[in-house]
């Protein structure tokens, strides 16, 4: 059988959900009998972009030049999937959405008119057909083996799409935002992590993203209960998937 | 005549960057490190954000060493906020740094610059290279471990708070790392009579080493800015010293030293370090070293695989001493009282020196930020030892030049999403302002 061809390809990020799939290890070199991977720049001298039966991207799209390429990695790959925060909600660099980006330009650098970047950060499904996103800042490196040998399969990946709430409550941790009334964003926030931070006694602070059919006002107004003010509950959601939040709360709004 | 040597997007390197060599009517005119890795403004959003944040957020600069700045942003925040963490957190602070650097180096050594050595495109590329890249890999998980043990998971680990840890792990859960790191830490004093056996070419040499320094043990968390050439100096006035500049072909600021009225280029990393506090070492390493023929200084860069591999087995052994010392603490953090000020704070990252700067407001929300990260410190630093080597090897085929700048340029484990990020201190009011 010839391995299916993997391309491996990085936008606006921190390399981190890249590294998940070295961070395989020594699977790493089992999971290479099933596939090839064919362009991976962190990893491998390949300097041409070819044809690709799978396209992971990570990052986000964010400057004119990255705008072409994600349109011509699209019509390279068969099957096209983002992994992470970046390339799924835009990451952390979306916060400039909310702001103007040729402040941000000068405030960085003393020259500003040298650095070219879009008003936005935005994610890759806002460019080009994505066939699976993969949510997480960082990506869980189980989820992404898990994807990648489903699509192979021909099969949906068994990846959770309900709220972190029914994870921590298999754990048996008890409820941070309940039992001591700390603003946690566990109801309307993803499962994938592991229950990571209310395993470390903290609240969690959204790494995974929305789930399907948050309701997040409601949660921010639980917050504000609580003793929060409204512009520090938003400050809540502003992170890593602040542009998946946002959105989330618009469209409930409409 | 002009010609032009140009590496359009280095591999094998962490992010986004290129390389162009000038040679004009025979000689070197020009040698650019061009980055363009998109600008994430960083220092821009972190304001107005409460302290947590500043933590939680600079991880984000890089997926390889979220850690350092971790270490470098809870200390500055601990020194505004006027909080000592306890003996216990600092150790397991140190502990946590060892995860990186041994999952850092680990990564650069057998995944991304070790195939140089052999030839191939890739660390699975060659049969014969299979066996240590699989040493590679096991080190790298080892450091895995001990990250997801302290802090949850390795990219961008979740328990770190200003004051200590949310939470601390039990003696007794720390316990079955031990025997992983003692077979780890014998395997690692062999991989350091390897790493001095590879052919390093052609050597460039180096003049002035900075790392942080004049400490007992060897520096991690704390410590002052010293050089091969006799700089100490605290860490307010290094950042003082250093003059950022900005150049149209990267989007990361370059930088130097102010002496005398010229910026004179120098060199952060693993060799720094090891040069300027290698009698810190345990006797087991420093015997495998003599052992292997190594004496130091090294002056050449191109050995900095030599440094990095020392420095895992250091980190193994320094994880075993305190994993055994370790005697959990009453309370996982200090209590505290937000409070405004400034502070500048310096760690060592696995590519060297990351420092810090916040002010923050009476809330501990942050007024302004800086951030210089190794890779853009070293940046002028390259284009000058690729001066030096093409200047010496200008009747070469563009080709082997080709191949041996990409070569000095991994030698120093250029992380590039890092080096982006850097920002000028005597900035221009803007309206954030």
């Amino acid at each position: 059988m010839k391995r299916p061809r993997i391309g491996v390809f990085k936008f606006t990020s921190c390399d981190g959900c890249q590294l998940s799939i070295l961070n395989l290890e020594e699977d790493l070199f089992d999971l290479l009998q099933f596939i090839n991977i064919a362009y991976f720049r962190e990893a491998l001298d390949k300097a041409q972009l070819k044809e690709y039966d799978i396209g992971i991207v990570e990052g986000s799209i964010s400057t004119d030049r990255q705008k072409k390429e994600i349109v011509e990695i699209r019509e390279r790959s068969r099957w096209l999937m983002s992994i992470g925060a970046c390339a799924t909600a835009g990451g952390l660099q979306a916060l400039r959405n909310w702001s103007n980006v040729a402040d941000y330009k000068r405030y960085v650098y003393p020259s500003p008119d040298l650095v070219s970047a879009l008003p936005m950060s935005t994610p890759v499904s806002d460019h080009v057909y994505l066939d699976y996103e993969l949510w997480g800042c960082p990506i869980d490196k189980a989820a992404l083996a898990e994807t990648l040998l489903s699509l192979l399969a021909g099969k949906r990946p068994g990846i959770p799409a309900y709220s972190l709430c029914m994870d921590c409550k298999m754990k048996g941790i008890p409820c941070i935002l309940v039992s001591r009334g700390e603003p946690c964003l566990g109801p309307v926030t993803r499962a994938g992590c592991g229950v990571l931070c209310p395993s470390f006694s903290r609240a969690c602070y959204g790494c995974f993203g929305p789930r399907e059919g948050a309701n997040i006002d409601s949660l921010l107004g639980r917050f504000e209960e609580l003793g929060m003010d409204r512009k520090e509950t938003v400050l809540l959601l502003d992170k890593m998937n602040t542009y998946a939040y946002r959105r989330v709360r618009l469209e409930k709004a409409d | 005549m002009r010609k032009l040597i140009k590496t359009d997007y280095l591999s094998r390197v962490e992010g986004e960057g290129g390389v162009v060599i000038e040679i004009t009517d025979g000689s070197v005119s020009k040698v650019h490190m061009r980055i363009f890795e998109a600008p994430r403004f960083f220092e821009a959003f972190l304001k107005g954000r409460p302290h947590q944040d500043v933590i939680d957020f600079t991880a984000r600069i890089c997926g390889i060493c979220p850690v350092a700045y971790q270490m470098s942003s809870v200390h500055a925040i601990e020194k505004i906020f006027k909080v000592t963490i306890s003996p216990p957190v600092r150790e397991l602070r140190r502990l946590l740094y060892c995860g990186e650097w041994i999952e850092s180096h680990a990564l650069h050594v057998y995944l991304l610059q070790g195939p140089d050595f052999y030839g191939l495109e890739s660390a699975w590329a060659g049969r014969e290279y299979l066996e240590i890249a699989k040493r590679g890999l096991r080190f790298k998980k080892l450091g895995n471990d001990i990250l997801t043990m302290l802090g949850g998971r390795p990219v961008h680990p979740v328990s770190v708070r200003t004051g200590g840890f949310f939470s601390v792990p039990s003696r007794k859960s720390l316990a079955p790392l031990l025997p992983e790191l003692e077979k780890a830490y014998a395997e690692s004093l062999q991989a350091i009579r390897w790493s001095a056996s590879l052919d390093f070419g052609d050597p460039i040499v180096a003049t002035e080493f900075i790392s942080l320094g004049n400490t007992t043990e060897y520096p991690m968390n704390e410590g002052r800015v010293v050089s091969t050439t006799g700089l100490d100096a605290s860490i307010e006035d290094f950042l003082g010293s250093i003059q950022e500049y900005q150049v149209d072909y990267s989007t990361a600021l370059h930088s130097g030293i102010k002496r005398e009225g010229t910026v004179s280029p120098y060199i952060v990393g693993p060799l720094s370090r090891l040069n300027l506090n290698h009698e810190k070492l345990p006797d087991g390493i420093r015997s495998a070293m003599n052992e292997a023929g190594i004496s130091l200084p090294i002056a050449n860069v191109r050995m900095a695989i030599i440094a990095r591999v020392i420095e895992i087995s250091y980190a193994f052994h320094e994880a075993m001493r305190i994993i055994r010392a370790y005697d959990e603490p009453d309370r996982p953090y200090e209590d505290f009282e937000p409070s405004g000020g400034v502070a500048t704070w310096a760690t060592e990252a696995p590519r060297g020196i990351l420092i810090h700067r916040y002010e923050l407001d009476g809330r501990g929300y942050v007024k302004a930020a800086t951030i210089i990260p190794p890779t853009s410190q070293n940046l002028a630093h390259m284009e000058k030892m690729i001066r030096d080597f093409a200047v010496t090897h200008i009747g070469s085929q563009a080709d082997h030049l080709r191949k041996e700048t990409e070569k000095i340029i991994r030698s120093y484990d250029p992380c590039i999403s890092c080096s982006a990020h850097t920002i000028i201190i005597d900035r221009r009011k803007s309206s954030l302002d």
